[in-house]
């Protein structure tokens, strides 16, 4: 078994074996016949899912699947008072949590070192394409406003990690319902229960009309990894591990470029390799709008 | 300049309105007419909802949701323990329970959870022959997406359940059930706002078929035929739930159940 020389080694091993033991040539070979692992074309993304309201004790919530992996981000809505310089502006807090559940790789008190670096990129991303205005977040001029908490947890590690989670962070932000809230005597924001009517309120409600937020271009994106001349889209665990360059390309919904990533790796990125991505992420930007919308018309049917 | 969560000021999430006085919501009253909130009989659980295998990465997982309640456990392993561990003739088990920052109304720091990591632990211990895996580890991690009462016996036996899809060798499933002493009244798997009325606690996990139990424990003030009475209870509802389970590990993959 073990006797015969390199080349018939190969040849003549299980699959699965090869797969381990030569996991580039596993790869490399697969992709000579255009074709993944997985079944998938080399520009193909995996199966998406959307779901929205998965949390019930947050204000907004989205459970989204990329293939395997999984994103759960939550909105929790509290208040705040407005800093001097932007006294009509809410604020919004991104976080994302690797917890041990989601990868062999991640152990209690440890946490994973990918998960500050997404944390950061998401809260860029978010706020510089601007789909949020964050005078849309603010209740009572100079005296409160609101601070979102977006949370996002990764329940299940499969690769293409930021795309999976900047689809359920806009996801969670178009399930987002605003409470009505009033301003009681003491300056303190209270809730207004919804079924007690009109009748007796004692305080007018200060957001009776913004009960949702205003999204505009909303942000989706698509990581390629280089290899060579191929160009991988939406890349699994097991191929980001094998392959190294990746590609975020994130662009808005009329397909403005909103930020690229290419964290260096060993394959220097070629223009037409670069201008090959962000027209994947155009084709895979009409999907993912086509999901959403059906996940939000799906919610508005119930 | 948003997002950046050191700068952040104080918040608070905003409360109701109405609290007219400070009376007490109707789960207080003494009588035995009151009905639960989510209008369950005193002895009724809340419909189970269990999968098995939903976290790719890990060897085993299981979620599960209990009306509010919802978990999901992640089984790694038996992998190599820790450089620092002294050499163990058998398995070692290792426990670790956190909550997300949204899985409580008030929002929290989605920290672990120690106290509910070393009761998961115990719970599980008695269930595993750790005979079969010497001198490694087999890691049972639980994160509690949403919380909404009866936490502790749902991420028991969640855990249980993902240990069995992680194929870990176990005498039997376990299943863990916990009642709440109201009053005159005793509520089985009670949700978040009975527990904080509570006056006492009581929560079993046992071997269903083997018909031991690994972990019981009882808070608060309870007589002997109030103890009985709760043990029966939910050794009965365990051995329910163990079936539920059961039958939860034998449906395939793809199609959902209750």
């Amino acid at each position: 078994m073990a006797a015969a020389s390199g080349s018939n080694l190969s040849s003549e091993m299980e699959v699965d074996a090869f797969r381990r033991l030569f996991p580039l040539r596993f790869h490399e070979r697969h992709l000579l016949q255009s074709i993944r692992p997985d079944g998938r074309t080399l520009g193909k993304a995996r199966d998406t899912t959307i779901a929205l309201g998965a949390v019930t004790s947050a204000n907004g919530s989205a459970l989204t699947k990329i293939g395997c992996t999984t994103m759960l981000a939550a909105i929790k809505l509290e208040v705040m008072t407005p800093t001097a310089e932007s006294p009509d502006e809410g604020c919004i807090a991104i976080d994302f949590h690797m917890p041990p559940i989601c990868s062999p790789i991640v152990r209690p008190g440890r946490p994973a070192e990918a998960a500050p670096v997404l944390a950061k990129q998401l809260s860029d991303t978010i706020t510089s394409s601007g789909v949020i205005d964050l005078k849309e977040l603010s209740l009572v001029g100079g005296k409160a406003a609101w601070m979102a908490y977006l949370d996002i947890y990764c329940l299940d590690a499969d690769g293409s990690l930021f795309d999976a989670a900047l689809l359920s962070a806009v996801a969670a932000f178009s399930h987002l319902r605003i409470p009505v809230v009033s301003l009681n005597d003491e300056g303190r924001i209270v809730l207004v229960s919804e079924d007690n009517g009109g009748g007796k309120l004692e305080k007018e409600p200060v957001n009776k009309e913004k009960r949702k937020l205003k999204l505009d271009s909303l942000p989706f994106s698509l990581t390629c990894i280089l290899h060579k001349n191929y160009i991988l889209a939406d890349p699994t665990a097991e191929e980001e591990s094998i392959m190294e360059t990746l590609v975020t390309v994130v662009l808005d919904s009329s397909s403005q470029l909103v930020s690229l990533y290419k964290p260096g790796g060993p394959v220097p990125a070629h223009t037409s390799a670069i201008q090959d991505c962000v027209a994947l992420t155009r084709q895979r930007l009409k999907e993912l709008q086509k999901i959403l919308n059906g996940a939000i018309s799906d919610m508005e049917v119930d | 300049m948003a997002g950046k969560r050191g700068a952040t000021p104080a918040t608070y999430s905003p409360s109701l309105t109405t609290a007219k006085g400070k009376k007490k919501p109707p789960i207080f009253t003494d009588d035995a007419n009151w009905v639960r909130s989510d209008g369950r009989h005193f002895h009724q659980c809340r419909p189970a909802f269990l999968r098995i295998a939903t976290v790719n990465s890990a060897s085993g997982s299981a979620y599960a949701e209990f009306g509010n309640t919802k978990v999901i456990v992640s089984v790694f392993g038996p992998r190599e323990s820790k450089k620092a561990m002294m050499y163990s003739d058998v398995g070692r088990l290792n426990c670790n329970v956190s909550y997300t920052t949204f899985a409580t109304p008030s929002r929290g720091q989605g920290s672990d959870n120690k106290d509910f990591s070393s009761m998961l632990h115990k719970a599980l211990e008695g269930a595993i022959i750790l005979e079969s895996f010497p001198k490694t580890t087999v890691d049972v991690f639980a994160l509690v997406l949403e919380s909404g009462g009866s936490d502790l016996p749902v991420i028991i036996s969640c855990a249980s359940l993902a240990l069995a899809d992680a194929g870990i060798m176990l005498y039997d499933l376990v299943a863990a059930v916990s009642v709440s002493c109201l009053g005159k009244n005793l509520v089985i798997d009670p949700i978040s706002e009975e527990e904080v009325y509570q006056e006492g606690s009581f929560m079993i996990s046992c071997m269903p078929s083997r018909n031991e139990v690994t972990q019981l424990t009882v808070t608060g003030e309870w007589s002997t035929p109030k103890i009985s009475e709760a043990m029966d209870l939910c050794l009965d509802a365990c051995s329910k739930l163990g079936n539920i389970m059961r039958s939860c590990l034998k449906e395939p993959l793809s199609a959902p159940e209750e």
